[in-house]
């Protein structure tokens, strides 16, 4: 193994120089913007129209919901006639469509669209 | 009093089994999600799930329904998933408290290696 490295270092060159252009010394404005950090750790809150748009996209695809009931302070049970499991089922699916986690006794006080969106828009993980 | 009081208690422990089924279902729809290796799979599992649920519906009864929670809390804690899903910032998950962000005040300036000793 040794004598292969040293065969092919022989034959090898490698650039000793600094390939990039001399820096400057001030730190521009694109390199604060490049400064970023992982996408979870600098997570943000989501804008409460766009997860209002969303939370209404999700319950009208229910196939137990009647789209045409459904408005931005829809109660699940009262107005759209869903029953107990269903807000269940309506709540994974807005799991699964803002990609987070609700713990259980949240996920219990979900009701209505309102009771939603006010959570996912205070969620920042929701995404 | 003893008539309004048993009529309290009645709602009291009925309201209590309507929350721990709400649980129970919930934790069996994510378990079902979990098992499922494929959505497809996914919808029939959880399609029987929820028809198990409705087959006692009119169950009324109250130490009847105790019971049958308590038999089905036992099946599902018998067929839990062993490595459930966590999504990943959440507790337990794979990137639960990694990679923090720095505290607020203090400033790093990334130079991305043009740093001023190797001019």
């Amino acid at each position: 193994m040794a004598a292969m490295r040293n065969a092919v270092l022989r034959h090898l060159r490698v650039k000793v120089g600094y390939p990039f252009p001399a820096p400057a010394g001030t730190v521009s404005f694109a390199d604060i913007l490049r400064r970023y950090f992982s996408q979870d750790a600098t997570a943000s809150f989501l804008d409460k129209s766009e997860v209002l748009d969303r939370v209404i996209t999700v319950v009208k695809s229910f196939q137990k919901v009647d789209p045409s009931k459904v408005t931005p302070t829809a109660h699940f049970q009262k107005d759209l006639e869903l029953d107990s499991l269903d807000t269940v089922e309506v709540v994974m699916a807005f799991e699964e469509e803002f990609g987070f986690e609700i713990p259980d006794n949240e996920a219990d006080k979900i009701d209505s669209i309102k009771a939603a969106v006010d959570f996912i828009a205070s969620h920042p993980q929701a995404k | 009093m003893s008539s309004a009081g048993a009529v309290a208690s009645y709602l009291a422990r009925r309201s209590a089994q309507k929350e721990r089924v709400r649980l129970l279902y919930r934790r069996g729809l994510k378990d079902a999600l979990n098992w499922a290796v494929h959505r497809h799979l996914f919808y029939q599992g959880a399609s029987d799930l929820r028809e198990e649920f409705e087959a006692n519906k009119h169950v009324e009864d109250l130490d009847h329904i105790d019971r049958l929670i308590e038999e089905a809390e036992a099946r599902f804690e018998k067929f839990r998933h062993p490595d459930p899903y966590i999504v990943p910032w959440a507790p337990g998950g794979s990137k639960f408290c990694r990679n923090p962000p720095p505290y607020p005040g203090i400033e790093i300036v990334y130079n991305h290696g043009k740093e001023d000793d190797l001019q």
